[in-house]
């Protein structure tokens, strides 16, 4: 996983939480890399599970709101890296579609070793758009939380249900226009 | 305290961070450093690739023309080794056929045929290949000369015509009075070659040929335009149309003969000649070849003989036209080659409905109508164009084989011929009803007394009116008093000779523009030459001319000045 996904994370646990709880979760966690990331490094993706999980112990908030509360906040995050993604879209749908064939194909071109999920999308109704997550890793809640920021981000009046799916750590994303 | 621990550790894991930041930045630096040095390298390599490939592609072109010339040296070698067996072939077998036809061996006289026929094909076949590869060879000279479009066309049709007809096609011709400086022998192949073409892939249909001037790029030209009604091509078989042994499809071959080399000779040889070859055809539809070639040859420094560009208009101008109607083909053939040769654009109709659909359309100044047709015949054309007010006043000349004279006036024919009609009868009769023509006046000036009257005696029968002047001073009098169309000059005379004549004339404006032959006994050298260069036409020498090409000289000088006043 990408460092700077490490370094946005703490630097959201840092100002959520606070510095002693960034310390004590790294300290409980037992990380090859010492806790010491920078944002073009890269590390295993198991570091960033542990140290979810101890959050959530600390804290008492259920690891699933945590990865999405990071999830919205990381979009931000994003976009201030690559604001060129945002500059070209007006909509949060039109955004989100874009994810799989273009925006991670780009990240992949730029990060060669970045691990990325798969999105299979549905758009068969009008002001509904179906997004299928899959990814060898369990983010799905990372997915929904930056989904979430997406919309955020363009202010836009949007529902999203997940519905669990039954292969491993895919999800399924419903989001529908509200008027 | 337990603060400052933990600040500690924060700022030990940045510490921490920031050297692995450095370290892998260093890393990837040299990583960049690497591939650049790579591409470098890769790139010397491509270029140093290149060059090799150049070399060799190089080595292999010249190695290609080589071999395509060794190989067209070859073919030329071997095609005169192949004709001329052949010719003893063609030319026994066929002794043999008249011997076998004298004797009454019929049996043989049919192989014999066969012999001869597929002997000349052959032969045919390997000019072709001689042509081609002469071509390719950089061998086939150009001759160019002056050439008459109309007799070298007259020419081909005679040749082409049976050819085309046997297919129950129509041969339609428009062709133009003029010279132009080409390759006569050249010009002659092309034309037979796409007429050929066009009466092989067209059954029942039409035929036609029509000549004209026009300018490509700034340079005049004249534009030879074939078109029929065949069964066309589609684009995929354009495609590969002027490829040497290309037909448009191997079924052609089977179905229509040929070789697929008639169209890439076409080709080759108006590029040697500087001009093109374009097609334009629809499938089932027929198609149209159109050959531009300079007037003035592949050279450019020589001069054009033709009429400008715009005069091109005399071809269409109605008082020039005339309408033959007739449902015989020699009888049209005669008329295209008689007419034609007088400088009049001439328009062919098989039958009466075409005679009166060619007659509204084109408005022809004088028609000339055979009475004998099948289907509509010409008392019934007769009454229709003189029905029609738009089409009454053009006077309409009837030949018939029967004298039926005074119906024809009755019902408003002009005149009347009886077949067969010579040349002279039916020009003369045309000539009566040209406006034009008759006004035309020729000015001789001479002072041999003889020689003055033969001209003027050999003129009037032609038709021309003649004012005849002395010496150069009572000539300019003469052209003062009333221009004429035409001067014919002799050079040594007293009080004011030829040179002097022609220096004042060529003075005034309106004068500059009269056509002046020179018909001299004096020994023209090259500074005399160079004296009429520019002011007169031709130079010709008495003793040395004969008659018909004067005459002819004259009408086409006529014609000429008619189109540019
Ligand atoms: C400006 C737009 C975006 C950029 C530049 C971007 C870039 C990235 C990058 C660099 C990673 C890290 C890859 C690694 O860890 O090796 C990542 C992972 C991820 N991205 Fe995006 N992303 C964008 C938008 C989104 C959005 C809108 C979604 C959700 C729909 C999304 C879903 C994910 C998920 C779930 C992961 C975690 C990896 C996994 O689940 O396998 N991304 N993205
Ligand atoms: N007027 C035409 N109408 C239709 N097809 C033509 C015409 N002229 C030429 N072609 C096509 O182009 C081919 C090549 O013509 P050419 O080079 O004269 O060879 P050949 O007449 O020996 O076949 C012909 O075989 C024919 O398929
Ligand atoms: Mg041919």
């Amino acid at each position: 996983m990408k460092g700077m996904v490490f370094t946005s994370f703490l630097e959201m646990v840092e100002n959520k939480f606070s510095l002693d709880v960034a310390d004590q979760i790294i300290e409980a966690s037992n990380l090859p890399s010492g806790g010491s990331y920078t944002s073009v490094g890269t590390y295993p993706h198991n570091e960033m599970i542990q140290l979810v999980v101890q959050l959530a112990e600390r804290t008492g908030i259920p690891v699933a709101d945590l990865v999405r509360t990071f999830g919205e906040y990381l979009f931000t995050q994003l976009i201030a890296m690559y604001p060129q993604f945002i500059q070209e879209h007006q909509t949060a749908f039109s955004i989100l579609r874009k994810v799989d064939n273009y925006i991670h194909v780009e990240v992949l071109k730029l990060y060669p070793d970045a691990e990325l999920p798969t999105f299979e999308y549905e758009t068969s109704e009008p002001g509904t758009l179906i997004m299928i997550y899959r990814s060898s890793r369990p983010f799905a809640d990372l997915a929904e939380g930056l989904i979430l920021g997406c919309i955020e981000h363009y202010g836009e009046n949007i529902e999203v249900k997940r519905e669990p799916m039954d292969e491993g750590t895919a999800a399924r994303f419903v989001l529908t226009e509200r008027k | 305290m337990q603060e400052i621990e933990v600040l500690r550790r924060q700022i030990e894991r940045e510490k921490k961070a920031r050297k692995e930041a450095e370290q892998i930045a260093e890393q990837k630096t040299r990583e960049i450093y690497y591939v650049n040095q790579e591409l470098l390298q890769l790139n010397d390599q491509l270029e140093e690739l290149v060059k090799e490939r150049t070399a060799e592609l190089s080595l292999a072109r010249d190695e290609a023309i080589e071999a395509n010339r060794i190989k067209s040296q070859f073919l030329a070698n071997m095609s005169h080794e192949l004709r001329t067996p052949l010719n003893a072939i063609i030319g026994y077998s066929e002794m043999l056929k008249e011997e076998a036809e004298d004797e009454g061996v019929e049996g043989f006289v049919d192989d014999l045929g066969k012999i001869h026929h597929a002997g000349k094909h052959l032969l045919s076949l390997i000019n072709d290949i001689l042509d081609l590869s002469k071509i390719e060879a950089g061998k086939m000279d150009l001759y160019l000369e002056s050439c008459d479009i109309n007799t070298t066309i007259q020419d081909v049709l005679t040749t082409v015509s049976p050819l085309v007809e046997s297919n129950g096609n129509r041969l339609e011709f428009v062709i133009l009075q003029g010279v132009m400086r080409t390759d006569i022998t050249k010009l002659r192949q092309i034309l037979f070659n796409l007429l050929s073409n066009a009466g092989k892939f067209t059954k029942q249909g039409t035929v036609s040929l029509t000549v004209s001037l026009e300018a490509y790029h700034g340079k005049p030209g004249v534009s030879f335009c074939i078109q029929d009604t065949g069964i066309g091509m589609t684009p995929e078989q354009m495609d590969h149309l002027f490829q040497a042994f290309k037909q448009a499809d191997s079924s052609t071959t089977r179905k229509y003969g040929g070789t697929g080399l008639g169209l890439a000779i076409s080709q080759r040889l108006c590029q040697m000649m500087g001009g093109h070859i374009a097609v334009e055809s629809v499938y089932e539809q027929g198609t149209t070849f159109t050959v531009w070639l300079p007037s003035s040859g592949s050279n450019p420094d020589c001069e054009s003989v033709l009429p400008e560009e715009g005069s091109q208009s005399y071809l269409d101008e109605g008082h020039n036209t005339i309408l033959v109607i007739d449902d015989d083909p020699a009888m049209l053939q005669l008329m295209q080659r008689y007419l034609s040769k007088e400088g009049y654009a001439v328009i062919v109709a098989r039958n009466g409905q075409e005679g009166i659909r060619l007659a509204k359309e084109r408005r022809p100044s004088v028609i000339s109508l055979d009475v004998l047709m099948p289907g509509m015949d010409g008392w019934t054309v007769l009454t229709t164009l003189k029905s029609d007010p738009e089409l009454a006043g053009i006077p309409i000349i009837m030949i018939s084989m029967t004298d039926d004279r005074n119906l024809g006036y009755a019902l408003g024919a002009s005149d009347f011929l009886i077949k067969p009609v010579n040349r002279d009868k039916i020009i003369s009769v045309l000539d009566k009803h040209i406006m034009e023509r008759q006004s035309d006046s020729i000015l001789v000036i001479e002072d041999d007394l003889a020689t003055s009257q033969m001209m003027t005696r050999m003129l009037v029968k032609e038709g021309y009116r003649v004012i005849r002047a002395g010496d150069g001073r009572i000539a300019l009098e003469c052209v003062a008093q009333s221009i004429p169309q035409f001067i014919l000059l002799d050079l040594m005379m007293p009080n004011m000779d030829g040179f002097e004549f022609v220096t004042e004339l060529r003075k005034r404006d309106e004068w500059r523009s009269i056509p002046v032959v020179v018909l001299t006994a004096k020994d023209i050298t090259a500074e005399d030459r160079m004296r009429l260069n520019g002011y007169v036409e031709n130079i010709v020498q008495k003793g040395h001319w004969r008659r018909e090409d004067l005459l002819e000289e004259i009408r086409n000088l006529l014609i000429g000045a008619r189109t540019n006043r």
